[in-house]
């Protein structure tokens, strides 16, 4: 048998889970008195199955915690063979399963457990996204006027942006904090929630409609002036504090840098 | 390579210490990073990799170059391999002799090759390969391993000292891995060892394994144990001072557990070379 027939019948066996092994692997492998060939073999498979679960459980906690252990381990099994890994870095494993959610689980848990899913990649997304230099509030204090008027920025690498229409950063928090998860209730308007990595630190909070407008505005290339313009119309004369006091927040925060 | 290379005594980074190596600069001579914890875009790993790298000697050892498979290297994956290590400037670059990608899949693990001529000819065609890359020769790692392919026709060792004959590849002989594997295929671990050959070994690994009864699996989440202590000192009274590392995978101890692992490595290998210096 060729090598790469060889690491075909091994790949074969150790990813579909099969208890039997097929005998065409089999009579490849040599045993030992003290290890049997399958039971050699029943380690790989268990392995595999262990190190990916682990990985899962891992990137998803509250998830995890919310299904329970065997449901998501299901879940997590059917999903990888859907998924399988592609990547040499296991930390690209999970990448799919919000989308593979979608096709497997019926509403009404779907929805509420892909926004979770989504929820909980964003945080390995910032985790490790793009190092940047994010504005600081000292680089800001030395602006001189032209700089105001020039001001522009985009949000910073890491920045995820989510829309939530569930209580899902109540569930979120709650699992982390190892607490009872709370009952799936539907929002009365989308949330926007922003998950991020300020400091080497993942943060996450969620923002009023009047501040996502705004931010939104800012960080899609508009001008400081244009983002007050925006505001008079329910901020009247206050606009300008508000814009500003936001601007000082989100520096503060690590949300922006500029373009 | 001379002995003089000898990096003296290391453990694998890990990101549960990233703190108090920084803080404390505890006396360790060098740490051992695994490669691809550190191909990522930016956060944290990067952020300790570049401050740790100022303080320690590092070298690299990744688990995913799949350097047996009968699939064309991943080239995004050596690439990437290349620039870290253009970042680290490790004192090497380290892999195990197995492979872990199939064609439709990554599996994650480290498993074993056949030991055949025709593998060994595969292999050393793309070691070249990753040699030309890294413009460095490559370590590699024996591996542990729970079966064989009955169509080897050498074992791991000679396979190895084969390999590196064929491309001066250097080694990195993992002695738990030795005596895992010798307990579950039953060979003598002394005899794997002396078929390596002395000058190309360029560092050793020392881990913990679990103890099943009448298998070992190399889990890398114990304290080393007493038959693999044993088999270090007799190794190295055998090749003189090499680099030695310990890995810690999961159920991470208090860092002055490690710490005080890595005395007891320092004292065996003081008394074994004592022990093999020719008498005044």
């Amino acid at each position: 048998m060729r090598l790469s027939a060889q690491q075909e019948a091994l790949e074969r066996y150790l990813t579909t889970g099969d208890t039997v092994i097929p005998p065409e692997l089999l009579e490849q492998i040599q045993g030992s008195n003290t290890l049997p060939a399958a039971d050699g073999l029943m380690i790989y498979q268990n392995a595999y199955r262990v190190r990916l679960l682990s990985v899962m459980r891992e990137d998803f906690p509250a998830l995890h915690r919310w299904m329970g252990d065997e449901s998501f381990a299901q879940l997590a099994m059917a999903y990888i063979s859907t998924w399988p890994s592609r990547n040499f870095s296991l930390r690209w494993l999970g990448e799919k399963l919000p989308e593979f959610i979608r096709g497997y689980i019926a509403e009404p848990q779907r929805s509420p457990m892909i926004e979770l899913a989504t929820l909980e990649w964003a945080f390995t997304l910032a985790f490790d996204a793009p190092d940047a230099v994010p504005l600081s509030l000292g680089v800001m204090s030395r602006f001189s006027a032209d700089d105001w008027v020039n001001l522009r920025v985009y949000l910073t690498p890491s920045v995820r942006w989510l829309q939530l229409q569930y209580n899902t950063v109540g569930m979120w928090v709650a699992a982390k904090a190892e607490a009872d998860i709370p009952a799936v209730v539907t929002l009365s308007a989308p949330l926007d929630c922003l998950v991020w990595r300020h400091e080497l630190v993942c943060q996450y909070r969620t923002l009023e409609p009047d501040e996502a407008s705004a931010l939104r505005l800012l960080s899609d290339g508009g001008s400081f002036a244009s983002m007050c313009e925006n505001l008079v119309g329910q901020h009247g004369e206050q606009a300008p504090l508000r814009a500003a006091t936001w601007l000082k927040q989100w520096v503060g925060e690590g949300l922006l840098q500029r373009r | 390579m001379s002995k003089s290379d000898s990096l003296g005594f290391g453990l694998g980074l890990r990101s549960e210490y990233y703190q108090q190596i920084l803080e404390q600069r505890p006396a360790v001579d060098w740490f051992e990073i695994i490669s691809e914890n550190y191909m990522v875009g930016g956060g944290k790993a990067l952020y300790f990799l570049d401050a740790i790298k100022e303080q320690y000697p590092l070298v690299m050892h990744g688990v995913s170059l799949s350097i047996g498979g009968s699939h064309e290297i991943d080239a995004d994956y050596l690439r990437q391999l290349k620039n870290l290590a253009d970042r680290v400037q490790p004192r090497w670059v380290a892999d195990h002799l197995c492979w872990s990608r199939g064609s439709a899949h990554q599996l994650h693990d480290l498993l074993p090759l056949p030991f055949t001529q025709k593998s060994l000819l595969h292999v050393a065609s793309r070691v070249r390969l990753v040699q030309d890359v890294l413009q460095r020769p490559l370590v590699l790692e024996n591996v542990s391993a729970y079966v064989q392919w009955k169509t080897s026709c050498m074992s791991e060792s000679q396979f190895l000292a084969e390999l590196s004959s064929l491309t001066g590849c250097e080694l990195l002989l993992d002695v738990n891995n030795v005596y895992v594997s010798s307990k579950n295929q039953g060979f003598d671990p002394w005899q794997f060892i002396m078929e390596l050959p002395q000058d190309r070994i360029r560092q050793i690994h020392l881990a913990g394994h679990s103890d099943y009864g009448h298998y070992l699996i190399d889990t890398h989440d114990q304290p080393i144990a007493d038959p693999v202590w044993a088999l270090y000192s007799k190794t190295l009274s055998y090749l003189g001072a090499t680099a030695t590392l310990i890995e810690r995978d999961d159920h991470f101890p208090p860092f002055d557990e490690l710490l005080a692992e890595l005395s007891k490595a320092r004292s065996i290998s003081a008394n074994a070379l004592r022990a093999a210096a020719p008498c005044a």
